[in-house]
């Protein structure tokens, strides 16, 4: 899988989570996003976790900084397992 | 779980995102999902979408602990306020629980009525070694557990606050092996130990969070997340997350709610397999003779020790008095006896009816019944027409029926006393003082919202077997009871000198089958009706009606004027004794053992039902 796939996936996610969705771009942060709050969070990692089947390792998800390397860090778990 | 309709009415701003909400937060299992409706919630508070009915004053609600209390204190206030109670909140600093409640200023200022305390995990632990002396660990034990219940208790004293505390979870790995439970000082034995001190030594002003069984009931592998410990001090995984907030809430809540008082059970696939009426006292499945008896048996047990507990029981079934009450008096394999009860109704009327009178002679609210029935279709009657009464649908198989009862959380015992043993005796008591009233639910509407089909077909080959079935099964609502072959019911089919039909009923929960027959035979101008049955199933469902009315209808086709209606009495078939008196028949003769009832078809016109006729001959 490729990042821009892991992207239009997880664009299904946040449509499902969000409110009002906002489009996903590998620059997007979570300070763009005023509804991205710390429940939306949460809620957007569990979901993550059990739509793409994977399980992120301790502190790998706070490293990340923005939608790009969220979807590279989805796309490492997903192929190294 | 489909959320996109509660994202709508937020949206659009209507006030039925409410009710959405506390359904979907009543079924929701996953972590996400409950997160998720608990930001919508904060979203509609933000938009302003009120609530319907007002808000109650809030609860005052401080949780304390050992570990970080996100996102445990956003399950638990979602929980609350999906059901309409605010929650003002005091939210302690990570493992700050000792320091917040014996400075207490900030906290007696915050005024709680409620105080959750949750002691992290790092606080049980045993620290000397493994081969020490029982009594040095018993000790220890007790000392960790006295601490937490002097601090539970001083938390009480200076806030008058019910404190809710939470035990340990046990470990869940293999760690010291065999070992593990040969010694007191393990850690899962020496959290056992705490967690019994603890629970047996509370308070009444101290309620204890179980989270050593809610973790062993969902697993304990399943119940820790050694992640987010390191992530955020937050030791519970997401399903131990959810379980321990729906506990506290059930506590919190239950704090502020009576307890449930009377069980109120059907007879026929409840207490037993099997239709008493239709199958006979030797025909019912109950007892140890058969796997099916056995589930049934060991589900009258679970309601004797409810009953043990000072749990009053009474029936409310769709049957006939003297046959309903007949296993009670007679079955040996029966566990529960009449004497059991307090109130026993089996008659034919409404069951929200029957619960309403019931509530009467005892003098209890509806708010303290739980209703108890296989039967789905019942179910909903008593919720539409008695929604004060809490109902328990029993699943399709008997087998699950104890585990159901046990885990339906509505007859939690604070203590037993003497007197909630007595209690069944004060009631039948209260009962026999007072006489009975009745009230009427509006039968019409709910018979219009089960939206009912009827199919009334004439004999036909593919019908035979189950046909031939019924006709001799039948024994209440058989008007003749004369019994038939499947050989004579095939002569039956296309004779032009018969009305020969059969009648299926479906209605929104599902297809009952062929449940009535009518057999009529033409002699010139007179249509004499041979045979009349019904399945009980489906009494005041107007079955009847809509089968007079194809018989009206086709008895004119064939020329006929009149119909001849004939009662033969037999031991089970009091109830329609004078069924054709209902039916407006004209009694023409009548004596104990046999009536006949003549119907006028030129001054007949057609009964109105609230069944939709799918298919006519």
């Amino acid at each position: 899988m490729t990042q821009a796939e892991v992207i239009t996936r997880l664009q299904a996610i946040f449509d499902d989570v969000f409110l009002e969705p906002p489009k996903l771009t590998p620059e997007l942060t979570a300070a763009d996003v005023p509804e991205w709050d710390s429940l939306i969070h949460i809620t957007l990692l569990v979901a993550v976790e059990r739509a793409f089947k994977v399980r992120f390792r301790v502190g790998e998800v706070e490293a990340t900084t923005n939608v790009g390397e969220f979807a590279d860090l989805i796309v490492r778990r997903t192929t190294e397992g | 779980m489909n959320l996109s309709r509660i994202k709508n009415l937020l949206l659009q701003g209507d006030a039925n995102f409410w009710a959405d909400l506390e359904a979907l937060t009543a079924e929701a299992t996953e972590f996400d999902e409950l997160i998720f409706l608990s930001s919508l919630r904060k979203k509609a508070a933000a938009r302003r979408l009120q609530r319907p009915g007002g808000a109650p004053s809030p609860l005052r609600l401080a949780i304390l602990g050992g570990c970080s209390l996100y996102p445990l204190h956003e399950v638990l206030t979602h929980l609350l306020e999906s059901t309409g109670l605010r929650c003002d909140l005091f939210l302690g600093d990570y493992d700050n629980y000792v320091a917040e409640i014996m400075e207490a200023d900030a906290l007696t200022a915050f005024r709680p009525e409620v105080i959750v305390l949750l002691p992290g995990p790092q606080r049980c632990k045993y620290s000397g070694g493994l081969a020490d002396a029982r009594e040095t660990v018993e000790a220890a034990a007790r000392a960790v557990a006295g601490d937490l219940l002097n601090l539970s208790a001083t938390a009480h004293e200076r806030t008058s606050a019910e404190v809710v505390l939470c035990n340990f979870v046990l470990p869940a790995r293999h760690d010291l092996g065999e070992f593990r439970s040969r010694t007191f000082a393990s850690d899962w034995t020496f959290r056992k130990l705490v967690n019994l001190e603890l629970g047996l030594n509370a308070p009444a002003a101290v309620r204890i969070c179980d989270l050593e069984f809610l973790a062993n009931r969902a697993g304990t592998l399943a119940a820790e997340d050694a992640r987010g410990w390191f992530e955020s001090k937050q030791p519970f995984s997401p399903r131990l997350l959810i379980d321990a907030g729906r506990e506290m809430s059930r506590l919190i809540l239950g704090l502020r709610t009576p307890p449930k008082k009377v069980l109120v059970l059907d007879l026929d696939n409840t207490l037993w397999g099997g239709v008493v009426a239709e199958d006979g006292l030797e025909g019912i499945e109950i007892g140890d003779t058969s796997p099916r008896g056995e589930a049934f048996k060991a589900f009258q047990r679970a309601i004797v020790s409810l009953k043990q507990r000072g749990v009053l029981l009474a029936v409310c079934s769709k049957n006939d008095h003297a046959r309903a009450i007949e296993p009670f008096e007679r079955h040996p394999e029966m566990v529960l006896r009449a004497s059991d009860f307090v109130s026993f109704k089996a008659n034919w009327e409404p069951k929200s009816d029957n619960l309403r009178r019931m509530a009467d002679e005892l003098g209890l609210g509806l708010d303290s019944f739980v209703f108890v029935d296989d039967n789905p279709a019942e179910i909903e009657i008593v919720r539409q027409f008695a929604p004060a009464v809490t109902t328990l649908l029993l699943s399709a198989d008997p087998a699950d029926y104890v585990g159901q009862l046990q885990d339906c959380r509505l007859f939690e015992p604070r203590s037993i006393t003497v007197e909630d043993v007595n209690r069944t005796q004060q009631y039948r008591a209260e009962r026999e003082r007072q006489a009975a009233s009745s009230s009427a639910a509006d039968m019409n509407s709910y018979l219009e919202s089960l939206a009912m089909e009827g199919f009334v077909r004439e004999f036909n080959r593919v019908d035979a077997p189950r046909l031939a079935q019924l006709i001799n099964k039948s024994n209440q609502f058989n008007l003749t009871t004369r019994r038939r072959t499947e050989a004579e019911v095939y002569d039956l089919i296309g004779r032009q000198d018969h009305v020969c039909l059969s009648m299926r009923l479906a209605d929104r929960f599902g297809d009952h089958g062929l449940i009535s027959i009518v057999i009529g035979r033409v002699d010139g101008a007179l249509l004499e009706v041979d045979t009349w049955l019904m399945s009980c199933r489906v009494l005041k469902r107007q079955v009847e009606e809509t089968m007079l009315n194809e018989l009206s209808r086709l008895a004119r086709l064939k020329g006929c004027s009149s119909i001849l209606g004939v009662y033969l009495a037999t031991a089970k078939n009091e109830m329609v004794r004078d069924f054709y008196s209902r039916m407006g028949f004209r009694t023409r003769t009548a004596t104990d053992d046999r009536g006949e009832y003549v119907l006028d078809l030129a001054s007949f016109s057609m009964v109105p039902t609230k069944v939709t006729l799918r298919a006519t001959t």
